[in-house]
C-alpha cells in the first residue's frame, strides 16, 4: 500500500514554475531520493509534502489521509502531519540544550515527565550524544549537532522521515560514516524516508528509489541501477554516474554507426528490434571503455589519473575524448597510442535526448 | 640598536600601523582629555561661583558641588535626584513603547501576508529622519492648552475641549513623542533579526506539533530576546541623552529631567553641576555597553544565521489584510504626514489660535517684518539671520561629515585589519566613546576645554572651527562603525591581491577598496551629515551669534514664544534631511535606515 500520494502536484512563485504537475507514489518503508541540480523543484517538492509550502494545484496524501487538496480546501498544518523534518542547517534551537532541543517535541505532545526523560535518554544512547546532553548547540562540531538534530527529529517516532540535504555542511569524511549510519537508520526505524540531495553518489547509495527531476518536471522514478543501467534520456544518464557517462552524436543507418571521423560501430539491439536510420546519440558508460589487447580501434591517452583502486582515463578517438575507467592499479604515459574494446552495453538516444533501448558494440572500426 | 630601528621601520611601513598610532594620539587626546577635564571641573570652584562659595577663589579645589548634589536635601532632590528619577522613568517609558510599536510593526512586515509593505516600512522610517523634536512641536501645535499660557492649539480650537495639562506636556506626551521617535529605531534593528532569523528555527517547532503560540513564546522570542535586550539599552541610552523633546514638552510645566537641568546649570550659574550630571550619564553608558556586551557574550548567545529558506509561510491576515493595512497606512501618516501640515499652517497665521481664513498671512514667510510683532524680525525668506543659520548649518554639515566619514573609513581599515591586536582595540574603543558621552554634556567639554589656548590650537571660543571639530568627534562612532563593518565583509585577499602586484596603498584605497564597499562608506558619510542638519542639544552651548546654525536659532524663537518663526524653520530643515536622504538613497542606495541597521 503505497503511503505518500502526490497527484498533479504544481508549485508556482509568481511566473515562475517551481514544480511542474508532479506525480508520485512513494511506498511504505521506502527510502526515496529527490535527486536534480539546484533549482529543479526537489526542496520545494519535499516541503509541500511536509506542509512547509503550499502547493498552487493538486493533491497530497499521507497514509491515506489528504492532506492538501486544491479542489478540495483542504490544507492540514505542518504540525499536525505527523512527519519529521531535517534541515540542511541542521535548525537546532541555539537557547536550549542538547536535552531540551530533543525533548521539545514530546512536551508538545504532553508527555509525562518520566516517559520523556526515557525516550530522551534512548535517542542519546542510540545517537552516542549522551556526554553532550547538557551542551548548547554552539558548543558542539558539526557531526555532533546533525545527531543532534536526528534525535530531535526521531523522537517523537514519525512515521515519514524528510532530509534536505542533511550531510552536505559535513566534511567528507563524516559525510561517509553519516551515509551508513543513515541507511542502518532507516533499516532500524521501520520509518519511510524521502531524502533530497544534488549529490548523485548519495542517492546512488542510499536509496530504494531516484526520483530525478529538472526545471521542475519529473526525469525518472525508479531504483538506482535502473536509473543507471536504463536512464531514461541524456540528462539523467549524464547526471548520474562519475566520472561522466560519454554522449557522442552518430549517425544510423542499418544499424551501423558513423560519426565525423568515421568511427564506425556495428550494433545490436539487446531485445533483437532493429532502429530506423535517424541521427542519434551513445551513451558509453566509461568502464565499457576498456584498454586492451584486442582493441580494435586506437586511442591516444589524453591524461591519466590514477586513484590506487582506479585510474581514470581521458582517450582521443580522432577528435573524440571518451572518459574511461580502468580498474586496479596502474598508470598510463600521456601521448601513448593503446588499443580500445567496447565489451560492455551502452544505450541509444535520439537526438532529441530520449531513450532508444540498449545495445552491444559488435565491431569498431576508425 | 639597528634591529630596533629596523623593527620600528618595518612596522610604520605598513599604512594600519601608521593609521592607528596618529588617531591614538589625536582621539585620545580629544575623548580622553575631556573625560578628565569634566571630572577636575566637578571639583573646581568656577568664576561664576566665587560669590556662592564662601571665601573661595576661582579654579580652586571644592567638594561644593557634590555636597550639593548628592547630599543637601532639599537641594539635592531639586537638582538632581528628581530630574535624575524623571529621566530613569521617561527612558524606561519611551524604550518599552519605542519597543512594542517598531518590534509589533517589525513582526506585521516580516511575518504576515499585510499589504504596501514597502510604502510602509518606508514612511514608518520617516520620524527616526525628522528632527527628534518634530513631534514635540506638532504635540503642541495640536495640544497645547492656554492654561499654561499663549494660544491654544488645533484640537482645542476645533473641539472646545481644553486639554488637561498631563495630556499637553510633562511626562506622558515626552513618553510619547520619543517612543515614536525611536520606534522606527527599534523597528530596523529587529526587523533586521527577524528577517535573518533562520526561519527553519520555527518551521522546525512546527514539525514537531507547536502550536503556533508556543512556538513564538518557546522559540521565536527567546532567540530574539538578547537583540532584544541591546535594542532595548541602545534606545534607552539614546533616549536619556535626549535634550530637544524634554525642553520642549517637559520646560513649560517645570518637569526637568538630567539634560534640561544640565542645560540650565551649563548655561548658567553652576557650571559644576552640569558636569556631575555629565558624568552621571556617561557612568550610565558605560554601564549600558558594558551589559550590553555581557548579553551578547554569554554561553546562549548566538549570531543570527540566515537560514536557506527565507520564504517563511506568512501568517495570513485573512479578511482583516485590508483594514489593518489601511490602519496602518492612517496610523503613520497621522505620525510622519500631519505634523508637516501643522508646522505649514503655523507658520502663515497672524495670531496664534485663531485659524480662520481671515488670520492667514505669509508675514512670517516674506514680510519685511513689523515692529508689533517679533521685535520687526523680518519674514524667513528675508531674513539675514536665517540665512546666515542656513548656510552654517550645511557648511557645518559638510565639514563634519567629510571629515567624520573620512576618518571612519580609515579608522575602519585600519581596526578591520589589524583586528585582535591591542592597539586596534583600544583604537576602536576610543571611536565608539564620544557615542557615549551625552551630547550636551560633550559640547559643554569642548566649550570649556577649548576656550584657552591649548598647545598649538588658539582659543577656539565662538569659532565655526570648534563646532567643526566636536560634531566630527560625536559623529565619529556612526561612521566608523559602518566603516569597520563594510571592511569586516571585504575578505583581506582582495587587497592582498593588489599588494602582491606592488600597487601602492593610496592606489588600493581609491581604486580597489572604496570603490567595492562604495555604498557602505557612504553611508558613513550620509549619517554624520543628517545626524549634524539635525543636532541641537550638542551645538547649543558652542554657538556664538556669528556660529548661529537652524536648529539653535529654532530653539531660540520657540524660547522667546515666536511660534511662526520656529514651525518655518522647521519645515526648512525636514525638507533638506528628507529630501538630501531621497538623493542619496536614489543616486548610490545608501540609506540612513541600512546605516542605523549597521550600526547595531
Amino acid at each position: 500500500m503505497p503511503k505518500i500520494v502526490l497527484k498533479n502536484v504544481t508549485k508556482r512563485f509568481g511566473k515562475f514554475v517551481a514544480v511542474d504537475n508532479l506525480s508520485l507514489e512513494i511506498e511504505d518503508r521506502s527510502f526515496i531520493t529527490l535527486l536534480g541540480p539546484s533549482g529543479c523543484g526537489k526542496t520545494t517538492t519535499l516541503r509541500m509534502i511536509a506542509g512547509l509550502e503550499t502547493p498552487t494545484e493538486g493533491e497530497i496524501t499521507i497514509n491515506d489521509r489528504v492532506v492538501f487538496s486544491s479542489e478540495k480546501g483542504i490544507d492540514i498544518a505542518a504540525s499536525k502531519r505527523d512527519v519529521g523534518f531535517l534541515f540542511q542547517n541542521y535548525a537546532l534551537w541555539p537557547h536550549m540544550t542538547v536535552t531540551k532541543n530533543i525533548s521539545f517535541g514530546l512536551e508538545n505532545l504532553k508527555w509525562p515527565k518520566d516517559k520523556i526523560a526515557d525516550r530522551v535518554e534512548e535517542l542519546l544512547k542510540m545517537l552516542r550524544i549522551e556526554e553532550f546532553r547538557d551542551r548548547y548547540p554552539s558548543e558542539l562540531s558539526g557531526g555532533q549537532q546533525q545527531r543532534v538534530a536526528i534525535a530531535r527529529t526521531l523522537a517523537t517516532g514519525p512515521k515519514v522521515l524528510f532530509m534536505d540535504e542533511p550531510l552536505s555542511n559535513l566534511d567528507a569524511k563524516l559525510r561517509m560514516e553519516m551515509r551508513t549510519e543513515l541507511k542502518r537508520l532507516h533499516h532500524d526505524t521501520d520509518s519511510t524516508f524521502v531524502y533530497v540531495t544534488h549529490d548523485q553518489l548519495e542517492a546512488m547509495t542510499l536509496s530504494t528509489k531516484i526520483c530525478l527531476m529538472k526545471n521542475g518536471l519529473l526525469q525518472q522514478y525508479a531504483n538506482p541501477l535502473e536509473v543507471y543501467r536504463n536512464p531514461a534520456n541524456t540528462f539523467t544518464a549524464d547526471f548520474v554516474g562519475s566520472p561522466n557517462i560519454n554522449l557522442v552524436p552518430f549517425t544510423l543507418r542499418g544499424m551501423k554507426l558513423e560519426n565525423s571521423d568515421g568511427l564506425r560501430f556495428t550494433i545490436e539491439m539487446t531485445d533483437g528490434s532493429t532502429v530506423p536510420d535517424q541521427e542519434v546519440i551513445l551513451g558509453l558508460r566509461p568502464e565499457y571503455i576498456q584498454i586492451a589487447e584486442n582493441g580494435s580501434v586506437n586511442g591516444e591517452i589524453y591524461s591519466s589519473l590514477p586513484s590506487g583502486m582506479e585510474t581514470i582515463v581521458k582517450v582521443k578517438i580522432g577528435s573524440l575524448q571518451l572518459n574511461s575507467v580502468i580498474f586496479g592499479d596502474g598508470d598510463f604515459n600521456v601521448g601513448d597510442t593503446h588499443a580500445i574494446a567496447f565489451p560492455g552495453f551502452y544505450n541509444l538516444f535520439t537526438k532529441a535526448g530520449e531513450r532508444i533501448g540498449r545495445c552491444r558494440i559488435r565491431e569498431a572500426a576508425l | 640598536m639597528k634591529q630596533k630601528i629596523n623593527a620600528v621601520l618595518k612596522y610604520l611601513r605598513k599604512p594600519q600601523n601608521i593609521i592607528l598610532l596618529v588617531m591614538l594620539i589625536v582621539l585620545g587626546y580629544l575623548t580622553i582629555v575631556p573625560l578628565i577635564t569634566i571630572i577636575a571641573d566637578t571639583f573646581t570652584v568656577h568664576s561664576s561661583e566665587v560669590r556662592a562659595i564662601k571665601g573661595s577663589k576661582a579654579g580652586e579645589f571644592t567638594l561644593y558641588h557634590w555636597k550639593k548634589m548628592f547630599a543637601s536635601g532639599q537641594t539635592s532632590m531639586k537638582v538632581f535626584y528628581e530630574p535624575f528619577w524623571n529621566t530613569l522613568k521617561i527612558a524606561f517609558l519611551s524604550c518599552m513603547v519605542a519597543i512594542i510599536l517598531g518590534g509589533t510593526f517589525a513582526w506585521m512586515i516580516t511575518r504576515t501576508n499585510i499589504r504596501a509593505k514597502s510604502f510602509l516600512s518606508t514612511v514608518f522610517v520617516f520620524p527616526y529622519i525628522m528632527p527628534a523634536w518634530t513631534l514635540a512641536m506638532a504635540w503642541l501645535n495640536f495640544f497645547r492648552n492656554s492654561r499654561i499660557g499663549g494660544a491654544p492649539g488645533l484640537f482645542t480650537v476645533l473641539t472646545g475641549i481644553q486639554t488637561a495639562d498631563w495630556f499637553a506636556y510633562g511626562l506622558f506626551p515626552i513618553v510619547i513623542v520619543q517612543g515614536l521617535h525611536y520606534a522606527p529605531f527599534a523597528y530596523i534593528l529587529i526587523g533586521g533579526i527577524l528577517r535573518n532569523m533562520d526561519a527553519n528555527l520555527e518551521e522546525a517547532a512546527s514539525l514537531l506539533h507547536a502550536a503556533r503560540f508556543t512556538i513564538m513564546r518557546k522559540v521565536t522570542i527567546p532567540i530574539v530576546r538578547p537583540a532584544l535586550l541591546s535594542t532595548f539599552l541602545l534606545v534607552f541610552s539614546s533616549t536619556m541623552s535626549a535634550f530637544a523633546v524634554p525642553a520642549f514638552l517637559g520646560t513649560p510645566v517645570r518637569y526637568n529631567v538630567l539634560t534640561t537641568q544640565m542645560y540650565r546649570t551649563l548655561n548658567g550659574m553652576n557650571p559644576g553641576y552640569g558636569y556631575i550630571m555629565a558624568l552621571v550619564m556617561i557612568v550610565i553608558g558605560v554601564g549600558i555597553l558594558m551589559v550590553n556586551q555581557w548579553i551578547t557574550g554569554r554561553r546562549k548567545a548566538y549570531t543570527t544565521v540566515t537560514g536557506k529558506s527565507s520564504n517563511i509561510a506568512l501568517v495570513n491576515l485573512k479578511k482583516a489584510r485590508t483594514p489593518v493595512t489601511v490602519l496602518f497606512i492612517f496610523i503613520l501618516l497621522v505620525i510622519a504626514i500631519v505634523p508637516l501640515i501643522s508646522f505649514a499652517v503655523e507658520s502663515f497665521i497672524m495670531a496664534p489660535g485663531d485659524y480662520s481664513f481671515s488670520n492667514f498671512t505669509t508675514e512670517f514667510w516674506v514680510g519685511e517684518g513689523r515692529a508689533d510683532i517679533a521685535n520687526s524680525e523680518p519674514g524667513i525668506l528675508r531674513n539675514k539671520s536665517i540665512y546666515t543659520g542656513l548656510m552654517n548649518s550645511l557648511k557645518l554639515s559638510v565639514v563634519v561629515s567629510l571629515v567624520a566619514g573620512t576618518v571612519g573609513i580609515l579608522a575602519g581599515y585600519a581596526i578591520a585589519k589589524k583586528r585582535g591586536s591591542h592597539l586596534a582595540t583600544v583604537v576602536n574603543n576610543i571611536t565608539f566613546f564620544p557615542y557615549l558621552m551625552p551630547a550636551m554634556a560633550f559640547g559643554a567639554i569642548y566649550l570649556s576645554m577649548f576656550a584657552v589656548r591649548r598647545g598649538f590650537i588658539p582659543p577656539l571660543y565662538g569659532s565655526f572651527a570648534l563646532l567643526a571639530l566636536c560634531g566630527s568627534v560625536k559623529y565619529l562612532p556612526f561612521a566608523s562603525r559602518s566603516g569597520i563593518n563594510a571592511m569586516l565583509q571585504l575578505s583581506g585577499e582582495i587587497e592582498e591581491a593588489a599588494e602582491i602586484q606592488g600597487i601602492s596603498w593610496f592606489k588600493r584605497m581609491t581604486r580597489i577598496i572604496i570603490p567595492i564597499q562604495k555604498s557602505s562608506f557612504l553611508s558613513g558619510y550620509l549619517l554624520p551629515f543628517i545626524s549634524c542638519m539635525r543636532e541641537l542639544s550638542l551645538f547649543i552651548l558652542l554657538v556664538s551669534p556669528s556660529t548661529r546654525i537652524l536648529t539653535t536659532l529654532l530653539f531660540q524663537y520657540n524660547e522667546k514664544g515666536w511660534n511662526q518663526y520656529a514651525n518655518a524653520i522647521n519645515l526648512i530643515i525636514i525638507v533638506i534631511v528628507v529630501s538630501f536622504n531621497l538623493i542619496v538613497n536614489k543616486l548610490t542606495g545608501a540609506s540612513i535606515d541600512k546605516g542605523i541597521g549597521g550600526n547595531s
